[in-house]
């Protein structure tokens, strides 16, 4: 579950996020759109609570903060941290650790895990995803695709309530694309909840429950799949799917 | 002497003249033709002074009598005038003075290095050597002695507390560690005796080390005694002086006609009663220099220090071990040091930064060298003494320390900050992050920077020659200095190094390889939106 309520960030008096208001049940998967630039990763940024904000407050399942404790090293934020898991379009692995280790890391440091019982809880993970064969090699012996679902892993190993993706089709070998849907969905039938910042229309239309268009820092309107791609309310989504239509 | 000298600026000025008349001659024709104005008179008034000035210099200078001395410390012998640092003053600058008048000639002196006066006279930085200069038969190959003009003994000076020592033979009973000055009479004497020796670059460290505790005792020439130790209250001589020996001028084996006019003028002024005078100023003259009208040949009874190849390698060994003790001590305080300094410098308040700031800049911005004389000298002045080893591991490590901090510094730069993102996102707390994801890439970046670090403190370690520790590059220069044989012992010393450096440069490339193939790079160094 997320609920976010009049979040504002603003930086050296430009606007990143202005009043931001979303609710979203568990369960679902929400797809976020709109031009470049426009606060989407910012906007997952302050989801994750890697993200001091100047107004409103966040809630990611039981767990609230509120502007004031966004930025200071609270427990409150910490104890937020943990509710959701974050992939960036980069992917940022560890390099220096192999495949298992990038799993078990978090679980071992974090959740002081036994480090043989995290490991065969990555390898029941590994293998969902196919790349149980690559576990004892590092990030950069890996295929674009398999760095990107071990990214996805390595975020589920702390077991989020919600998942955040950010542009996740940049990495994505097609072929395997079916695997990673099949595992968000997944991860979304359970209960948890999923974000995923996107490009893609297409890939979107495929896995998304809701989806919401991002204006110049705003969230301009937010909808099931259906309604938004084929009947947009306002004249900025109707003219942003215009173009991406064509594209 | 340089005679070609006089012949050189009498025909600079020549040419001078000519310019300079060629100019005022040539501008009042110009003024004349051109200007109706006559040439400013103010102008023909500077360059005729000028040419004067130059003329006056340079016409009438005499023939010069370079002389070579180490000012260093050097007092009483020669050294810096205190009232007056522009200039040298002490006995041998005196007697300097009074041999060039007496031979017709314009002193002139040339500061150098104690130790390796006898390489630079060989070089011809100067003629002769005048510095409390000893004969010994191992100078006797390479250096001509002239007739003695002041006869020295030697004093045993111990601290004033000190019940133990009062001859020389105590100090190797209770095997106490004897302070004297390199490559000198006393030197000898105790090595050919088989004293635990320490030898200073000057009297002014010995005696300082002996009144901190450093060394047990000090022998040294009754003149630098009378000078640097009689009036310390800390100090106090132990037993009279003893053993006579001789300051000669020292002149190169080729130079037999200098030699030949160097002793006719310390006859005279031996007779003439100026070298009385002289050591009367400065409370030097004895019964003893009676003797200097009546001593024919410089007698030398301190005997050489032939190198026995054997002892010299195992004594080099000795001191090889020395600097890897200290280039291992110092790398460690320094990569220690440097992780406080590094994050200080990039995460402190504004307070921490500036004091990290500043401790980098001044270790980086002052030589090392100056650095350890103010830790070993310096610091004794509030209370704390640590021996030559330690200062010489904590000067180095306090030195490198600023480099690390630098080299860590620019690693932790390197690594995106989404690193430290995607830490916090899974719940791991800064030092968590720091230690198990943050570090482990940083270290990999600064690897190769630290082991130069390495090896250029492996070579950095011979600056402890300056606070008396004995490491390679002191015991090369005590070696060849005694030896004279520079290139044979140089070649041993620098394969010591190399033997010390290329392991840890073959060790740190196969370590960085094996880091390297773990992984490569940075994943992913792009950055997201």
């Amino acid at each position: 579950m997320i609920s976010i309520k009049g979040l504002t960030k603003t930086v050296q008096n430009t606007t990143l996020l202005s009043n931001i208001n979303l609710e979203l049940e568990p369960g679902r998967i929400l797809g976020i759109i709109g031009p470049s630039g426009n606060g989407k990763t910012t906007l997952l940024l302050s989801l994750c609570g890697l993200l001091p904000f100047d107004k409103g407050e966040i809630t990611v399942g039981d767990q609230c903060i509120r502007a004031e404790e966004s930025g200071a090293n609270s427990e409150t934020l910490w104890a937020f941290r943990k509710k959701s898991g974050i992939v960036f379009q980069h992917l940022h692995l560890f390099p220096h650790l192999t495949v298992l280790g990038n799993i078990t890391e978090a679980p071992v440091q974090v959740n002081r895990k036994n480090r043989a019982e995290a490991e065969d809880e990555a390898k029941v993970l590994l293998q969902k995803l196919g790349i149980t064969q690559h576990m004892n090699k590092y990030p950069e012996e890996l295929s674009g695709g398999e760095q990107q679902r071990l990214a996805i892993l390595r975020a589920l190993a702390m077991n989020p309530e919600v998942l955040l993706l950010d542009e996740p089709t940049s990495a994505l070998d097609p072929i395997r694309s079916g695997d990673v849907r099949n595992l968000l969905r997944e991860f979304a039938a359970t209960g948890h909840t999923v974000v995923i910042v996107s490009h893609s229309l297409r890939f979107l239309r495929g896995i998304a429950d809701y989806m919401a268009f991002m204006g110049k820092s705003e969230l301009i309107e937010m909808n099931t799949t259906e309604n938004l791609l084929n009947n947009p309310q306002d004249d900025r989504t109707k003219e942003f799917l215009h173009h991406s239509e064509l594209n | 002497m340089r005679q070609g000298k006089r012949v050189g600026h009498s025909g600079t000025t020549i040419l001078l003249i000519t310019v300079c008349n060629f100019l005022i001659s040539g501008n009042k024709i110009l003024s004349g033709v051109l200007k109706p104005k006559t040439f400013p008179a103010t102008k023909k008034l500077i360059l005729c002074s000028l040419l004067f000035v130059l003329h006056s210099l340079t016409a009438f200078s005499e023939p010069v009598l370079r002389w070579g001395g180490d000012p260093s410390g050097g007092a009483p012998y020669v050294y810096s005038d205190p009232a007056n640092p522009q200039s040298y003053t002490g006995f041998d600058y005196e007697f300097a003075e009074a041999l060039a008048r007496e031979m017709k000639m314009k002193a002139e002196f040339v500061p150098t290095d104690w130790e390796s006066i006898v390489a630079s006279l060989q070089r011809k930085e100067f003629d002769v050597i005048i510095d409390g200069f000893e004969p010994t038969e191992d100078r006797a190959r390479e250096v001509l002695f002239s007739k003695p003009y002041y006869l020295f003994r030697l004093q045993l000076t111990v601290k004033r507390t000190d019940k133990l020592i009062t001859t020389l033979d105590d100090c190797k009973k209770h095997q106490k560690t004897v302070g004297t000055l390199v490559n000198c009479a006393a030197s000898r004497l105790l090595e050919q005796g088989g004293y635990k020796v320490k030898a200073y670059q000057d009297p002014v460290g010995a005696y300082q080390d002996l009144a901190l505790g450093r060394v047990d005792a000090v022998l040294m020439d009754v003149a630098g005694e009378m000078f640097y130790a009689r009036q310390n209250p800390e100090l106090k001589a132990a037993g009279t002086p003893f053993q006579t020996g001789a300051y000669i001028v020292g002149i190169r084996k080729a130079d037999t006609l200098l030699l030949a006019k160097v002793n006719t003028a310390i006859e005279t002024l031996v007779n003439n009663g100026t070298v009385e005078r002289i050591f009367r100023k400065w409370q030097l003259w004895d019964e003893e220099q009676v003797k200097l009208r009546t001593v024919k040949e410089p007698a030398f009874e301190m005997t050489n220090t032939k190198l026995n190849w054997s002892e010299g390698l195992i004594k080099l060994l000795k001191a090889a071990s020395v600097t890897v003790l200290l280039a291992f001590g110092a790398m460690i305080i320094a990569v220690i040091l440097g992780i406080p300094l590094a994050l200080g410098q990039s995460n402190g308040g504004p307070l921490t930064r500036a004091a990290c700031t500043v401790y980098i800049e001044f270790f980086r911005g002052t030589p090392v060298l100056v650095q350890l004389l103010f830790l070993y000298f310096g610091l004794p002045v509030i209370g704390i003494t640590l021996p030559g080893w330690l200062t010489a591991i904590v000067g180095l490590g306090l030195n490198y320390a600023a480099y690390e901090s630098q080299v860590y510094r620019t690693a932790f730069q390197a690594i995106p900050e989404r690193q430290w993102q995607v830490a916090y996102s899974l719940g791991m707390r800064p030092l968590v992050a720091f230690r198990r994801i943050i570090f482990p890439q940083a270290f990999r970046i600064a690897l190769p920077p630290m082991t130069n670090d390495f090896v250029a403190l492996f070579k950095d370690t011979s600056t402890a020659f300056a606070i008396a520790v004995w490491e390679l590059a002191t015991a090369y220069r005590e070696l060849a200095n005694a030896t004279q044989s520079y290139l044979g012992i140089g070649l041993v010393v620098c394969c010591y190094y190399l033997a010390m450096s290329l392991p840890l440069a073959h060790y740190a490339r196969k370590l960085e390889q094996k880091l390297h193939r773990k992984s490569t790079g940075i994943l992913s160094s792009g950055t997201d939106k």
